[in-house]
């Protein structure tokens, strides 16, 4: 994890980076004080979090030379069988995935796709590795045990962890003046969207 | 219920917003001439960083109906309209000293500019239309509301006066019938208007918390 705090996007970003990957939400999740309602509305949203997402890595699979594409791929990949898995969860918790995007998600997903249609590459990869470096970070700090032992599992594992450093060193590779800028934008859309899940 | 045009629906339908908007502390302070000037002066960048998006979504709009040469016309028209707009922005630059070229956007300019741009993208020339008409609708009438009485002492007489002109009135009430003529009453075009003012409103508060 020290490589990713390390990294030129994470400590350019300076306290951003923290605010995006502590939270409130994260520390009851470890200690196992946090509602099953408050974690079932995270739940939702994040689900429809990762459906904006999953529309931002085609659009950066797209836009991104060979021979970058195939780690993006196997991440697009990867986000295909996230949905499934969420909207597995939702069936067993009963959740509705049909409610309202909450305004934070709305912004983000916002965020993402005009970007994916707007940004060169360059600037893709470092929004791409912001999203996913902020996910291993956040949740690298937990402890699998507990009622969400199984959540932490899912992202906390090393392979999820070696992905990241794939896409951290591409965005290396592919330097662009803005990709600081909106890498701080989505350190910015992590924290409001842990705040909206702790606060409802 | 929706009988009428679906213009005057969906204004009726989101009137609160709007009237939000009009009592809003930002536009009563342009309304009496009290607003601070470095609080119009930050406004007046972010609206130009909003604008050069607002002229960007006409532009994928058109893209949608290329074939119907009689409506693309209609939108440059209306795309014409945002750069005389900006013009009055470069006006006002250069009169208070604002750098045009490097605006940072506050998260209310940003977050508006990122649901106009990911519509324009995206979605369907009807939802487009409705995710575009509010702002023109309110702004027009918010300078009508504001132009009462004497404005010759107001600091903000010409921005209620372009905002409350019959040529802005124009404006407004054209992409009012491109939106009747593009766009069903259907749940995304209803959204889409909706959300949009709603970052009308969000965009004044911004301009007063993020200042400068």
């Amino acid at each position: 994890m020290k490589e990713f705090a390390e990294s030129r996007l994470a400590t350019g970003a300076g306290e951003l980076w923290d605010l995006g990957i502590h939270a409130e939400f994260l520390d009851a999740v470890r200690d196992g004080s946090l509602p099953e309602d408050v974690f079932n509305r995270w739940l939702v949203q994040d689900y429809f979090f990762v459906r904006s997402f999953a529309a931002f890595a085609s659009l950066t699979v797209a836009k991104t030379p060979r021979p970058g594409q195939s780690v993006l791929i196997a991440g697009l990949s990867a986000l295909d069988q996230e949905l499934d898995w969420f909207e597995a969860h939702a069936r067993t918790r009963s959740l509705d995935l049909n409610c309202e995007l909450h305004p934070a998600c709305q912004r983000y997903g916002d965020f993402l796709i005009a970007a994916g249609y707007s940004e060169p590459f360059q600037v893709l990869l470092a929004i791409f590795y912001g999203v996913e470096v902020a996910y291993a970070v956040a949740w690298g700090g937990l402890e699998a045990q507990g009622p969400y032992a199984e959540f932490i599992n899912r992202w906390t594992h090393a392979d999820f962890q070696a992905y990241v450093r794939t896409i951290l060193r591409l965005a290396d590779q592919h330097p662009h003046p803005r990709q600081q800028a909106r890498f701080n934008e989505v350190m910015r859309h992590e924290q409001d969207f842990w705040c909206m899940a702790w606060e409802g | 219920m929706t009988a009428g045009p679906l213009h005057v629906t969906l204004w009726r339908r989101n009137r609160a917003l709007a009237d939000g908007c009009l009592a809003h502390p930002f536009v009563r302070g342009l309304g009496d001439g009290s607003l601070d000037p470095e609080d119009f002066k930050h406004y007046v960048a972010q609206d130009a960083f909003f604008l050069r998006a607002y002229f960007s979504a006409y532009a994928l709009a058109a893209v949608r109906v290329v074939e119907r040469s009689s409506v693309v016309r209609r939108l440059h028209s209306l795309m014409r309209g945002v750069l005389d707009e900006l013009k009055l922005h470069e006006g006002f630059a250069e009169s208070l000293a604002i750098d045009l070229e490097n605006i940072r956007p506050h998260r209310g300019a940003r977050a508006y500019t990122d649901f106009l741009l990911r519509t324009a993208w995206t979605a369907e020339v009807g939802e487009i239309m409705a995710a575009m008409t509010p702002c023109m609708r309110l702004y027009a009438y918010l300078g009508q509301e504001l132009a009462v009485g004497d404005l010759s002492q107001n600091p903000y007489q010409e921005w209620i006066e372009t905002y409350s002109s019959e040529d802005f009135e124009a404006l407004a009430a054209e992409l009012e019938s491109l939106l009747d003529l593009l766009a069903h009453n259907t749940r995304g075009v209803s959204f889409a208007y909706r959300y949009a003012i709603r970052c009308e409103l969000d965009f004044f508060s911004a301009s007063l918390t993020e200042g400068s």
